[in-house]
């Protein structure tokens, strides 16, 4: 179980970061007040645009940042007081955080689950399920740096699931892969979900929302606008389908901005 | 701790182009270095000794033909008379071969030299002169010059010297004799005392310095350190991981280097003409101690640096001007050999006490205040660091860039 209260998270910016963001404000409140739950057995969506603060939320679930106010709990542990527990309990997947290159699949996957605290008859018997699952059994030996973008995708999905977390957390998960990969990425997900984990995912295409997620939270500008199953979404718009209704929302957002 | 103080071992040790670029390159570099360097000097002197120097003489006194012979200096060089009448032209022509290295010497004696030295009676009668013409900066010159001196002019010198008072005894006021009182230890480590800290503390940074910069921004910019981040593990377990397997990594790379320099060394003394060089126990303890705590030090301020740096170029751009002013510690104890002490107290400065200690320990006279204070110096920097590490791992500003 998440359970975000009032997460604000505000950076400060470096002049660098002021160029690139054209502003001549010195922080950026990149999650503003954003309150949502979710539970085991479900996959919730960040649907957003780009710069709406999916990251930013889902790096303070992860333990990475620090909410700058309000809280995040996950599994009853606070990702600040109790950031091991925390850790121990989820897995946070992106395409930013990757595997070291100079390493074996097989070796980073005992190395993590020692760093977990697993001993290794269970590390052999995780490492045998995933690996058949994810079919990296005939490359387990081979360098990540010899591997393809897909395959190093898999290999660094299985180590992370390493220690079965009840949490994962994946940020714009099929970004980047073929459709075949991204097919495989999305029925991990289901399946997780099947066997009662929470899946948490961040995105910015409507079809893989709408497929995917029991229950989407749409952000813009680090407010989160709505939350529902998609039906509800639509009923709540009028939308004819995903796209329109986040359209909607988009428009009435920047209408209060003003 | 432990699984991450492996894992830095086995990224080097699985990986055999890291094994060469650590371990294999900077031997065979140091061997290749100081044999190149041995053998140049030894050819430069050989080459020295083998050069039969061009020497032009004018207005020679009627025996130098015979003295020449005598001593036999018209075996050991090329002598060229030149006409006591010579124009001007050709007296440059000399003097320009002198210029480019094609002759090395040009004597010229004043007229009648022989006569004017015999006849001279009391104060206020000329003396004869001779006027030599080489190039200080042709060691073939230079050469030319010392053994005309030696080998005609001294004698010279001597033969009317001994006709003018009959009895050279009456020339010798008294004798003196140098005996040398010198502990042999301390000159032949003087030589070394004024290299080896230098050598030391620089390779000890520069095997240190890929290794780091590395495992620290080299991990943060390619996402695995965020992927270590996200282990249960406490940061601090870790920090000390990574140091730990840094240091052995460093210590073994320079450990590399100091059998390469040992094995090579000779070679470049032999051209230097220095004698052996043995440590006692108590001296090798001593180095080992320092250099162990020199190389924590390093590890330390390398990974200090590389913490904040995003990727490793910017790491490099931030270690390079530490690294020059380090090799700058180093060199400033090579020139003060023999120099005045430096105070106690500069011996707690980290690299520099250290390289102030080494410099000691390689002529004998670390004293144990000295040691325990370079020693000391370095590790209480280590300690800070440690702690001041620990602290930046834990803030998301500068391992998560935010
Ligand atoms: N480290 C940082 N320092 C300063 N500002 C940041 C930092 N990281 C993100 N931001 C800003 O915060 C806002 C939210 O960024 P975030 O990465 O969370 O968005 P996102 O929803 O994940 O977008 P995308 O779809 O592009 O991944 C953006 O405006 C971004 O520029
Ligand atoms: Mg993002």
């Amino acid at each position: 179980m998440i359970e975000i209260k009032n997460l604000t998270k505000i950076y400060k910016l470096n002049k660098k970061k002021m160029m690139e963001l054209k502003t001549k404000e010195t922080t950026k409140k990149a999650a503003d007040n954003i309150t949502l739950t979710a539970k085991p057995g479900e996959i919730y969506g960040l649907l957003g645009p780009n710069g709406a603060g999916k990251t930013t939320t889902l790096r303070c679930v992860a333990t990475l940042l620090t909410p700058t106010e309000g809280s995040v709990s996950v599994c009853g542990y606070d990702t600040v007081k109790q950031s091991e527990k925390v850790r121990e309990n989820l897995c946070f997947l992106t395409n930013e955080i990757k595997l070291d290159p100079h390493f074996s699949p097989k070796y980073l996957f005992q190395f993590f689950g020692k760093l977990h605290g697993l001993d290794d008859a269970t590390i052999e018997a995780r490492r045998k399920e995933l690996f058949e699952y994810f079919e990296i059994t005939a490359f387990e030996n081979k360098r990540i740096e010899e591997l393809s973008t897909g395959m190093k995708q898999k290999a660094s999905i299985a180590v992370s699931l390493v220690h079965n977390p009840q949490v994962v957390i994946f940020d714009e998960p099929t970004n980047g892969l073929d459709i075949v990969t991204a097919r495989n990425v999305t029925d991990l997900l289901l399946k997780l979900r099947d066997e009662g984990k929470l899946v948490i995912i961040s995105t910015h295409i409507m079809s893989e929302a709408e497929k995917l997620c029991d229950r989407i939270g749409v952000i813009i500008d680090g407010k989160k606008v709505t939350e529902g199953t998609l039906s509800e979404i639509l009923a709540e718009t009028n939308g004819a389908d995903l796209e329109d209704a986040f359209f909607r929302l988009y428009k009435e957002h920047h209408k209060e901005e003003k | 701790m432990k699984n991450i103080f492996k894992k830095e071992l086995m990224r080097v040790f699985s990986d055999k182009k890291m094994i060469f670029s650590l371990f294999i390159l900077p031997a065979i570099v140091m061997i290749g270095v100081y044999s190149l360097m041995g053998t140049m000097m030894n050819k430069m002197e050989s080459d020295i000794e083998e050069h039969v120097s061009v020497t032009y003489v004018q207005n020679v006194p009627e025996d130098f033909k015979a003295l020449a012979a005598q001593t036999g200096y018209d075996v050991a060089a090329e002598i060229k008379y030149v006409a006591a009448d010579a124009s001007a032209e050709e007296v440059e022509q000399i003097k320009d071969d002198i210029l480019n290295g094609d002759a090395d010497l040009f004597v010229v004696f004043d007229k009648e030299f022989l006569a004017k030295a015999e006849a001279y009676q009391n104060a206020g009668d000329p003396i004869p002169g001779v006027k030599l013409a080489y190039n200080s900066t042709m060691n073939y010159s230079s050469a030319a010059k010392s053994m005309f001196e030696a080998m005609v002019l001294d004698v010279y010198e001597t033969n009317l010297l001994q006709n003018r008072f009959g009895n050279m005894d009456l020339l010798t006021v008294f004798t003196s004799e140098d005996e040398l009182i010198i502990n042999e230890d301390k000159a032949n480590g003087l030589m070394l005392a004024s290299m080896l800290p230098y050598f030391i503390i620089m390779m000890l940074f520069a095997g240190a310095m890929g290794l780091c910069v590395d495992a620290i921004a080299g991990e943060k910019e390619r996402g695995t350190m965020a992927t270590m981040l996200l282990s249960p593990v406490k940061r601090s377990s870790i920090v000390f991981g990574k140091l730990f397997g840094l240091s052995v990594l460093s210590a073994l790379s320079s450990v590399v280097y100091a059998v390469s320099m040992i094995i090579a060394m000779p070679m470049a003394m032999g051209g230097l003409g220095m004698g052996e060089i043995s440590f006692s126990v108590l001296q090798i303890v001593e180095l080992l101690g320092i250099m162990v705590s020199l190389v924590l030090f390093n590890v330390c301020i390398l990974c200090l640096l590389s913490v904040f740096a995003k990727n490793s170029k910017e790491a490099s751009a931030y270690v390079t001007p530490v690294y020059m002013v380090v090799i700058v510690l180093g060199m400033l104890t090579m020139f003060n050999v023999g120099g005045t002490a430096p105070a106690t107290s500069s011996y707690a400065i980290p690299i520099y006490g250290s390289s102030l200690a080494i410099q000691a320990v390689a002529s004998n006279e670390l004293t144990l205040a000295q040691f325990g204070l370079s020693v000391a110096g370095n590790i209480l920097c280590v300690l800070v660091m440690v702690v001041v590490i620990t602290k930046l791992f834990n803030n998301e500003k500068v391992m998560m860039n935010a």
